[in-house]
């Protein structure tokens, strides 16, 4: 299954990202996570890597949860101290409902940055979308790894001018980390206005068409798959939807 | 002399790859400049990273100034080994110069007038002071790296570790550099410089390790 069209991939991202923005039940949420998660799996992305990024995710969706809970005040009583309701029923759905969101938008995400990019680009090209569009959608996906590694050297160059982490005030955590966020930004901004020009010094985008050495087909099993998709993705909105 | 920084039966493997760095024994001297030497892909930067405690070594002890990197945090190695980055916006993080000179003190709390003195002192004595108020973006690379140096001795580092520290400076500001390096050695603080420059070499041939292939060689 790996080895899959990027376009079927695509497909995939695209019903997974549409179910997860539009169910709003915790139990169909669960359902999506776990068929994205699977799905993640089966086509192509490695298991330790995944777990790799998702933990870095794990803080921020641990805060995201606990904003929900707290400021989510209606429903039904789940939890309480004397009189003080500390957790109520819509609170606590609507931060798994958005904690399982960002999982299967990761899921989703994985999948494609382990993907070919001249396959990825040959795909949406032959799609018809302009090939200057698809050459920006993989550049910025590349970009993210960047992004992130950036922000830990970072990390590392002010701890070595002797800031123990640990010690900041918590009044000062918010400003530590937004001035970490500048240099990466403009380090960002920076190799992407390199890469533009590298690009236009070497003739791109001066003409709507471009060839390409790469090609894709769509075989058999990457039809079935499709297929499949489109029915189970109606068969689930229809049964979320309409309850037949 | 002291040494700053010993190294003693490392080894270091990064994982996936043929590369490995070792070394029996090493020291580093307080109060002087040690150049490391070598090829591209020798070890330099490994090296580098061993000692001050980015990478931790798979066998042995890398002790600044005495005492074991595996047993310090970053923060704590930072305090007394300032590491110089080739690229020097890399350690820079706020709109301005000053605010850059204070950053550190102001996030840790211990904003007081010493502090700003320090900072005005070390800013006039790097030829700063003019450039206080610019933002870090619009300074020459020279004057960049010249306020990563500054900032790290704000810090109170007695050791430095600089990597490649010439590049893209021209003839003044590497001159300005070896000035500012020798008068920092006689205010008793020591220098790694990882170059390939042979001016820098050429000043310093007296104290250098040479590395080739993940082995020190000389």
């Amino acid at each position: 299954m790996r080895d899959l069209d990027p376009r079927v991939k695509l497909l995939w991202m695209v019903i997974c990202t549409t179910g997860a923005l539009v169910f709003y039940d915790p139990i169909w949420m669960m359902g999506l996570a776990c068929f994205s998660l699977v799905g993640t799996l089966v086509l192509g992305a490695d298991l330790k890597s995944f777990i790799a990024r998702f933990r870095h995710f794990l803080g921020f969706l641990s805060f995201v949860v606990l904003l929900q809970v707290i400021f989510n005040r209606s429903g039904a009583p789940v939890l309480s101290i004397n009189s003080f309701v500390l957790l109520y029923s819509a609170g606590l759905n609507r931060g798994i409902i958005i904690a399982l969101r960002y999982f299967v938008i990761l899921c989703a995400a994985s999948v494609m940055v382990e993907e070919n990019n001249r396959k990825v680009i040959a795909a949406l090209t032959q799609m018809g979308i302009p090939y200057t569009f698809s050459f920006m959608l993989l550049t910025a996906l590349r970009f993210l790894p960047l992004f992130r590694s950036s922000f830990s050297n970072a990390l590392v160059a002010i701890q070595l001018r002797g800031v123990e982490l640990n010690k900041i005030p918590w009044n000062k955590r918010l400003y530590f980390y937004s001035s970490l966020i500048l240099p990466v930004v403009a380090d960002a901004v920076v190799r992407a206005q390199q890469l533009a020009t590298v690009m236009e010094a070497r003739g791109f985008g001066a003409l709507p068409q471009r060839t390409s050495y790469v090609q894709v087909a769509m075989k058999f099993k990457d039809w079935t798959f499709a297929i499949l998709l489109f029915g189970l993705c109606g068969f689930a909105f229809k049964l979320y939807y309409f309850k037949f | 002399m002291s040494a700053a920084i010993t190294l003693t039966d490392v080894s270091f493997i990064y994982p996936g790859s043929d590369f490995s760095f070792s070394c029996s024994h090493l020291e580093f001297p307080q109060n002087e400049v040690t150049l490391i030497t070598g090829h591209n892909g020798s070890g330099k930067t490994t090296l580098s990273k061993l000692m001050c405690g980015i990478l931790k070594s798979v066998t042995g002890r890398v002790d600044i100034f005495n005492r074991d990197t595996k047993n310090l945090t970053l923060g704590e190695v930072g305090k007394c080994v300032g590491y110089l980055f080739q690229e020097p916006t890399q350690q820079l993080f706020t709109p301005t110069v000053w605010k850059e000179m204070t950053f550190v003190d102001e996030i840790l709390g211990r904003t007081s007038n010493e502090t700003e003195r320090k900072a005005l002192d070390l800013l006039e004595w790097f030829g700063l002071t003019g450039l206080k108020e610019r933002s870090i973006y619009y300074l020459s690379r020279g004057e960049q790296q010249r306020l990563a140096l500054c900032t790290l001795l704000m810090s109170g580092a007695n050791f430095f570790i600089l990597d490649e520290p010439t590049t893209g400076l021209d003839k003044n500001n590497r001159k300005r550099l070896y000035t500012l390096m020798d008068d920092l050695v006689a205010r008793g603080k020591g220098f790694a410089v990882i170059t390939h420059e042979g001016e820098l070499i050429d000043k310093y041939a007296y104290s250098q390790v040479r590395l080739e292939k993940g082995k020190v060689i000389a």
